[in-house]
């Protein structure tokens, strides 16, 4: 355990690093960048890699490998990283605050919420300003959030799996309500949202990027904040009120920062299913650290995670693209599977 | 609970509501159709008159298809309720209907089989497929009997099936552009060529859950207890699920996936006639029958002229009492 302190007169800000840290940061930085250069290289028009470095740093002007890099993939690669992020964040949080590993942004209800209310922009209003799909999503991703927490709260014994179900009940509402949307909604209006709704980066251009950058950027000072809730939570109510924490009020402000995370993503790229899940148990099985350390390489690992299922699903079966939403749920319900295994104890029940 | 003491009683009233809402769903629409009509095109028909080729040629068939589905769907969604003693249990929960649509997506895109006759063997095999996993992560799983596992393993397979046949139709545009209306779920008049097809296995399903009634009535108060009834409680149930993979998949093959009607209607029939599969379950075919048709009525009315997809009303009426059945059951 190293300590990096900071002291000044206003106070102490302390971090302390778990030996494990450091290692795994520089073996995900490492998977990011290989990911990075392949994404870049590999597609349906291959780039060698002196081509790559040329177009990426030279940028010479009308060549088809500077515009298939600079217009193509770095945006996407970029936006297949940021929602990955976001996601990994938001299910590490939603899990933390839940105190249940099964959460996840897609299961609860956020993702439908946000997708319900998207397709609804998109369909009633087609010439809606980009930024405006993020604020929406959050409107309706918060809604079907409380919607599942207050339908969910009431006997504390079995909490964990009744909320997973009454999320799945929820959801289940709300897609069809998204569903008689597409069927109301004009053809071509229909379309673009159903292509919107598979949950794929393909579309990805600067400006979902942009978006998806302010949004992090804004949040992440609340990320720093939600640290301290989060460990205290990490031992139960009881013991995080004897912790000092405002138990109710910093319960509330954590679900809306998940929800707000991942309502950017999904109304960025639509719902990829069990990215949440997977990178914040798979940090949670694999390395015990503590809070911080664990957002930020949830974050990491989910970065990592789309920016795969992205690349695998348009390079596997070229030059059929296959959406990462679909790749990620086809990974991530087997994983799903091994946690009920592990976690279904009675104690749970 | 229930509201007749005596649940013959209950006959008179289901029955004559099934045929005010079938002579409903011929006559309304986006052409409503007189009554006097509805009869002469049934006793002297006129290929001229354009109200009569409606009736004979449009809803009948839908009217027939609603009836079948209803009943087979929550036939199987009383004896899965049944078997394993958990009120939430529903062939479109617990995976089966996403296993059988997979079957006949995979069947007509990489097996190349296409022949209508085929679809319920294809939905059968699929959807036994998805059971058995489901049934096998249940058992293996800690406290696997509980219901909460069940459904949770449902949803993760339903999950995992679901990608997978939009990930074949998305290889596969000719099998895309055929099943796109049909993995919605909706009942429409082509359900009709498939009836010849299903209506076997339809029939024997039904047959064989009201032969084995009695049992499961036994079953639904236990292993001990069906035992000690003299019942083999393995057996009967391995019987019962076969049962429910067939119903499941004559009703997929012919409209696709319908989710919650398994798990509204017998709900419903349990308030009716009490707590008696031999009763539950032929009235959960009749209220199964009625409920669809009322469901395919509201489908083709509310947004007139557009329909609604009616595994989108389905869902939308079913998934509240879902939740509802969440709090009080966890």
């Amino acid at each position: 355990m190293s300590k990096l302190i900071y002291r000044s007169k206003y106070g102490t800000i302390s971090f302390s690093l778990e030996r494990a840290v450091p290692l795994a940061l520089v073996f995900l930085l490492v998977c990011l960048f290989v990911l990075f250069v392949l994404s870049l290289a590999l597609g349906s028009y291959d780039l060698s890699l002196s081509h790559l470095w040329q177009a990426l740093f030279a940028a010479p002007e009308g060549e088809t490998s500077t515009t298939i890099l600079w217009d193509l993939r770095l945006p996407r690669f970029l936006a297949s990283l940021l929602v990955g992020m976001m996601l990994g964040l938001s299910g590490a949080i939603l899990q933390g605050v839940t105190r249940n590993p099964l959460a996840d942004p897609s299961l609860v209800g956020v993702s439908q919420g946000a997708s319900l209310a998207v397709v609804a922009l998109i369909v009633l209003w087609p010439s809606a300003p980009l930024h405006l799909r993020p604020i929406i999503g959050f409107a309706g991703a918060l809604l079907a959030a409380s919607l599942v927490q207050w339908i969910a709260a009431g006997k504390s014994s079995s909490a964990s799996l009744r909320f997973i179900l009454v999320g799945v009940g929820i959801s289940a509402t709300i897609s069809a309500c998204t569903n008689a949307i597409l069927t109301y909604g004009q053809i071509n209006h229909a379309a673009a949202a159903l292509s919107w709704l598979a949950g794929s980066v393909h579309t990805a251009s600067w400006g979902e990027c942009l978006v998806l950058m302010f949004g992090l950027a804004v949040l992440s000072p609340c990320l720093v904040w939600a640290v301290r809730p989060l460990s205290g939570l990490r031992f139960g109510p009881e013991l995080a009120t004897g912790l000092g924490l405002h138990l109710k009020r910093d319960r509330s402000l954590l679900i809306a920062l998940a929800v707000a995370l991942a309502a950017l993503a999904v109304s960025m790229t639509g719902p990829l299913g069990f990215i949440g899940l997977i990178a914040a148990q798979l940090v949670h099985r694999l390395l015990r650290v503590g809070t911080g350390s664990h957002l930020l390489l949830s974050a990491l690992v989910g970065g990592v995670l789309v920016a795969l299922a992205d690349l695998v699903g348009r390079t596997a079966l070229a030059p059929i693209q296959l959406p990462a939403g679909l790749i990620s749920a086809a990974i991530g319900a087997p994983i799903f599977i091994a946690l009920i295994f592990r976690n279904a104890g009675p104690k749970h029940l | 609970m229930r509201l007749f003491t005596n649940p013959v009683h209950a006959l008179p009233l289901i029955f004559g509501l099934l045929i005010v809402v079938a002579l409903l769903h011929l006559g309304f629409g986006a052409k409503p159709v007189a009554l006097s009509t509805i009869l002469q095109a049934f006793h002297s028909f006129d290929l001229q008159n354009f109200d009569h080729v409606i009736i004979r040629q449009m809803r009948v068939p839908r009217m027939i298809a609603a009836i079948c589905v209803g009943a087979a769907l929550s036939v199987a969604g009383a004896l899965m309720q049944g078997v394993t003693r958990n009120p939430l249990a529903d062939p479109g929960l617990l995976a089966l209907m996403s296993g059988a649509a997979f079957g006949v997506v995979v069947g007509s895109s990489f097996l190349g089989i296409e022949a209508d006759i085929w679809m319920p063997a294809l939905a059968a095999a699929g959807a036994l497929a998805a059971a058995c996993l489901v049934t096998i992560i249940a058992l293996f799983a800690p406290s696997g009997r509980s219901p909460a596992v069940l459904l949770l393993s449902g949803a993760a397979v339903s999950a995992f099936l679901n990608a997978m046949t939009s990930g074949i139709n998305l290889l596969n545009e000719e099998s895309f552009s055929t099943f796109r209306v049909w993995l919605s779920g909706a009942i429409t008049t082509d359900a009709l060529h498939m009836l010849p097809y299903a209506a076997p296995w339809l029939i024997g399903g039904l047959l064989l859950a009201l032969g084995s009634a009695r049992q499961v009535t036994a079953l639904s108060m236990g292993h001990e207890a069906a035992t000690g009834l003299g019942v083999n409680a393995t057996s009967l149930s391995i019987r019962l699920l076969l049962c429910t993979v067939v119903l499941t998949a004559s009703a997929v093959a012919m409209v696709g996936p319908l989710g919650f009607v398994g798990l509204v209607v017998p709900h419903a029939t349990r308030l009716l006639v009490g707590s008696d599969y031999r009763w539950i379950i032929p009235c959960s075919a009749l209220v199964g029958a009625l409920f669809l048709l009322m469901v395919d009525l509201a489908a083709r009315m509310v947004l007139a002229p557009v329909e609604i997809a009616t595994g989108v009303v389905t869902t939308f009426l079913g998934a509240p009492l879902f939740v509802l059945l969440v709090r009080r059951v966890l």
